[in-house]
């Protein structure tokens, strides 16, 4: 249903680009456009005078509109569906939004000094969990130990708080080593000379 | 939410809404430790937004048989353990619509949406 979706709006958005390119030819040769205007002309007299292709064209509108709107919304719906995990017990079915996931290992992390900023992504699928960690560093941070402490943390918090039997695979990728200097510079506020004057 | 439970008595029917339902299944939630708040999706911001209660955010679906199916969306706080808050909301909201309205509640689904520091 996804890929009939984008093939859908793909469809309409070539035959609009289309028209548009047509168009834009049309009025820049100057031999072309008497002739483009008698077509169209043509053309919205042929609508004007017959009743059946103005109702066929305002049917085909409608439609247009509909299949998009179902459209969306079946993508839509599918994509939320799959954006939670959820297990059952007695009283009924709890799900929790992979934003939610998110959230919280975004908190975990926030108490490590090392990592400047993190970017989890949460991925749920039939092989488990999968938690992609984008991560930007502090130089001084050890890397080796540093990972395995954050993969550490994310996959026992996560066991812990969300109380979940599946797999967890927690990748990490460092997009950014930020240095001290760096830091320090952004910290500094450029003084503006002869601020202080004209004040009372 | 336009279905009303109905029950008939000798002196005439009694009607529960589902917003009262909801009412209290919203306020049963809360009492749970560990939830900051009913809601979290758009619709629900956005009701509360124009003065409307977040029990709206909660969906109250009932049977021919008067069972009751409950869905509600909460935002947890942090560092407590999700499965056993959901439990204990799951309990708490069956043990308070069952007493107040009589009703048969089926199933209470709970949907995690976010965590929240205190």
């Amino acid at each position: 249903m996804r890929t009939l979706g984008i093939l859908f709006y793909t469809a309409v958005l070539v035959l609009i680009g289309a028209a548009l390119i047509v168009l834009s030819f049309c009025f820049s040769l100057s031999s072309l456009l008497p002739q483009c205007l008698f077509y169209i002309n043509n053309a919205l007299a042929y609508i004007q005078d017959n009743a059946h292709v103005r109702v066929i064209l305002a049917l085909s509108g409608s439609l247009l509109i509909l299949v998009s709107i179902s459209l969306a919304q079946l993508i839509m719906g599918r994509f939320q569906r799959e954006k939670t995990i959820a297990f059952k017990t007695a009283s009924g079915e709890v799900t929790i939004a992979l934003s939610a996931v998110e959230d919280l290992i975004k908190r975990i992390t926030a108490l490590m000094p090392e990592v400047k900023e993190l970017r989890p992504d949460v991925k749920a699928n039939k092989r488990g969990i999968t938690v992609e960690l984008r991560v930007v560093l502090k130089s001084e941070a050890n890397i080796p130990g540093l990972t395995e402490r954050l993969e550490e943390m994310t996959k026992g918090k996560m066991q812990e708080v969300l109380g979940l039997e599946e797999k967890i695979f927690v990748n990490t990728h460092i997009v950014k080593i930020v240095s001290q200097d760096e830091k320090d510079k952004k910290q500094q506020q450029p003084a503006i000379p002869f601020s202080g004057y004209g004040r009372v | 939410m336009q279905h009303k439970d109905e029950s008939l008595t000798d002196l005439g029917a009694i009607k529960i809404h589902k917003n009262a339902i909801a009412s209290i299944a919203a306020i049963a939630a809360v009492e749970v430790e560990g939830v900051k708040r009913v809601g979290g999706n758009l619709q629900s911001s956005l009701l509360s937004a124009v003065g409307k209660k977040s029990y709206s955010a909660i969906r109250v679906e009932i049977n021919k048989n008067s069972e009751t199916e409950i869905e509600i969306p909460l935002i947890i706080k942090y560092g407590y353990n999700i499965p056993e808050i959901a439990n204990k909301v799951q309990e708490n909201v069956r043990q308070s619509v069952e007493k107040m309205t009589s009703l048969i509640v089926r199933d209470i689904n709970i949907k995690v949406k976010a965590i929240e520091k205190e």
